[in-house]
């Protein structure tokens, strides 16, 4: 009868519908269901952050570990204060690890890198690591380059 | 106060006015009992308009609509709707559902105001399309059917819940000899048959004099005249002669207004 | 001739936005009927699910095709744009994120419009001609809840889904195009995306855009038909209106809408 073919018709396009969200949500964003781990968070103080952003990736050896939660400010040395939420299992990260803001491409995003230290104390809640390295910014590459180039003229 | 039994309909003292044009000034009908009353005058005088007021679809500025007893803009929401039950309309194009068929049509107002089961509709569809000689169309869809077996059908509809008035909206226009003559001899039936009021909406004289127990003659916002098809064909009132013979030119004048013919053929064009 | 003097333009300038005044008016209050109150959708499921059929089912052969059309195009053009940075590798991330904030709500949008919306709109129309509205009221039924509420629900369901639709085969074309015709590396293809697409700023985002569409468009085009001249000329000016005030309001939304989503406030 022609209502069966209509309903099954409006089934059909609704099912595709929602599997079409499906794939939006897994395949294309890449939403995955990760169980949500417990995280802990450390702070890290850069004189310069330029181009790094809240929710950017926080990596060790290439391994995303956490992500950038907060940017501000910190009134009194003048840095940028990076707030980071970091798995609870890689809880083993020495104090003396650096933390640098590095660049993913030629063009592409910021994001933080962490390389271990050797000290045998560990990094916990709320702890901060000391040792940074900044932004690259083109224009300091760019003034050191003709800083190069102008003293060995020099020479 | 509620209206007179031998009166279906009453309108008292009713304006009806769109924007700044006034439609109606002060109108008095009366709608008898039982009988086939009809509604007639030039094109453009409001008959539609009086029938939207009887049937409640448009609300008089000022003045009352009394139908069966009640004062319909006055009504609420789910009194109208019960109200509606007894008052039947049928449009000037048929106005049939397009997307269902002949059957389904016709039991469209069974299903909305009553709970019968399946089989005692399709009993009393049977009967209404018998009645217009039409049971054997009852599974096409309108698209397959005349314009005048269209209006068959939207009278079977009409009368689906067997109401107590009847309103034509210009039934007889655009139709054959033949058609005309059914649905003339229709109206007629049904409400002798069935003891209901008959309100026809028409500008056709010849048909509407022909079964009209009583006729309102409107233009101008008011009633020019009533009275019964052989009073009206002996008035001596101007307009109503012009409008009864068929005069071109009258008080209803045959030259729209306009400059000096003579001027205006001499002069600056 | 007839010469309108200064002041009488002014006043039908003034006339003529006192009327759509008062059509906007109009239309809210017909909105409203329809929606709320007492009634619920008349007909019950049924009808609603007919109105699915007739307006979402029956719009899925043009979004589809324009959809795999567009994400094809998108593919080309910018790996060409793509190729003179060195990143065609990003080609990916490119098309996905387009469609998913733009062009998959918007083109769904005005493809509806186009499609549905006119036809919704010559439908009611016809119907207010042909008095079959009339009807309903003489009868006892209330033309906004049994015609018109059914069809503006399917309106607002349908839209989002067929935009979801519409991104997706998009981006399914584009890598047809990307990966099987230009050589671009399928996986990175697939993985550039999914790192740089988020599902709730980009995913979402698009999915709240088109139900404001779908609002929109459906009341316009339902709007139009119940509100027009009873003639066939009354008609095909409605469907026009239609068309053109839907088009116009959703890329005006659009901005507004994307302004607020990525702008930085």
């Amino acid at each position: 009868m022609q209502n069966r073919t209509l309903e099954i018709g409006v089934g059909l396009f609704l099912l595709a519908g929602i599997l079409a969200l499906l794939l939006l949500a897994l395949r294309v964003s890449g939403l995955s269901p990760s169980p949500s781990t417990e995280t802990y968070k450390l702070y890290a103080y850069f004189d310069n952050i330029a181009g790094l952003t809240v929710r950017a990736k926080v990596t060790m050896a290439g391994v995303t570990i956490g992500k950038v939660t907060a940017i501000d400010l910190d009134r009194d040395s003048f840095t940028g204060r990076v707030t980071m939420q970091l798995e609870k299992r890689v809880d083993n990260l020495p104090t003396d690890s650096t933390a640098s803001i590095l660049t993913a491409g030629l063009l592409g995003e910021k994001y933080i890198g962490i390389s271990v230290g050797g000290e045998e104390t560990l990094l916990k809640e709320g702890g901060t690591i000391h040792d940074t390295q900044s932004s690259l910014v083109l224009e300091d590459l760019i003034g050191k380059f003709l800083l190069n180039t102008v003293s060995k003229d020099a020479k | 106060m509620s209206a007179d039994n031998a009166y279906a309909v009453e309108l008292k003292g009713v304006t009806f006015k769109r924007g700044a044009r006034s439609i109606f000034n002060n109108v008095d009908i009366r709608i008898p009992r039982g009988k086939v009353t009809g509604i007639m005058g030039p094109s453009g005088c409001g008959k539609t308009t009086l029938l939207r007021l009887m049937g409640a679809q448009l609300r008089p500025s000022k003045g009352e609509v009394w139908v069966n007893g009640q004062n319909l803009p006055k009504l609420s929401r789910s009194d109208l709707f019960d109200a509606r039950k007894h008052m039947g309309v049928l449009f000037q194009s048929g106005a049939l559902f397009t997307d269902l068929d002949v059957f389904e049509n016709v039991a469209f107002p069974l299903r909305v105001h009553t709970e019968l089961p399946e089989e005692m509709i399709r009993d009393i569809v049977l009967l209404k399309l018998q009645a217009v000689g039409l049971r054997g169309a009852i599974d096409l869809m309108p698209e397959e059917l005349s314009g005048g077996m269209k209006r068959r059908v939207a009278l079977a509809r009409a009368i689906a819940l067997d109401p107590q008035i009847l309103m034509y909206d210009e039934p007889f226009v655009g139709q054959d000899p033949i058609a005309m003559g059914v649905l003339v001899r229709l109206i007629r039936l049904l409400n002798d048959a069935l003891g209901i009021t008959s309100i026809v909406v028409s500008h056709d004289l010849a048909e509407t004099a022909s079964i009209a127990d009583y006729i309102y003659v409107v233009g101008e916002g008011k009633v020019l005249g009533q009275g019964t098809p052989q009073e009206l064909m002996n008035s001596q009132e101007p307009r109503i002669r012009q409008f009864m013979t068929g005069e071109p030119d009258g008080p209803v004048a045959y030259h729209f207004p306009a400059t000096d013919y003579r001027a205006d053929l001499l002069g600056k064009r | 001739m007839r010469k309108t003097s200064l002041l009488e333009r002014i006043r039908r300038f003034g006339h003529a936005g006192i009327d759509v005044l008062a059509a906007f008016g109009r239309s809210t209050i017909f909105l409203f009927h329809a929606l709320l109150g007492r009634g619920g959708i008349g007909g019950g499921f049924g009808l609603l699910v007919k109105q699915l059929h007739s307006v979402g089912v029956m719009s899925l052969v043009i979004i589809v095709v324009s959809g795999v059309f567009i994400g094809m195009v998108l593919a080309l053009q910018g790996f060409n744009i793509l190729s003179s940075y060195g990143s065609e590798q990003a080609v990916g991330q490119m098309v996905a994120l387009t469609l998913l904030r733009e062009l998959g709500p918007v083109v769904t949008a005005l493809l509806f419009a186009g499609r549905a919306g006119s036809a919704l709109t010559a439908e009611i129309g016809n119907m207010k001609s042909t008095e079959q509205l009339s009807s309903l009221e003489m009868i006892g039924v209330d033309p906004l809840k049994y015609i018109i509420a059914p069809r503006l629900w399917a309106g607002f369901i349908s839209l989002p889904v067929l935009a979801m639709i519409f991104s997706v085969v998009g981006i399914w074309g584009g890598s047809w195009v990307a990966v099987d015709w230009l050589g671009v590396y399928e996986g990175s293809y697939w993985s550039n995306m999914q790192n740089s697409v988020t599902f709730t700023d980009d995913v979402l985002n698009g999915i709240i855009k088109s139900v404001v569409f779908a609002f929109v468009v459906t009341w316009i085009a339902v709007f139009q038909g119940y509100d027009c001249e009873p003639t066939s000329e009354g008609i095909s000016r409605a469907t026009t209106k239609t068309v053109v005030y839907a088009s116009l309001a959703v890329l005006g939304l659009d901005f507004i809408l994307t302004a607020l989503m990525f702008g930085d406030f």
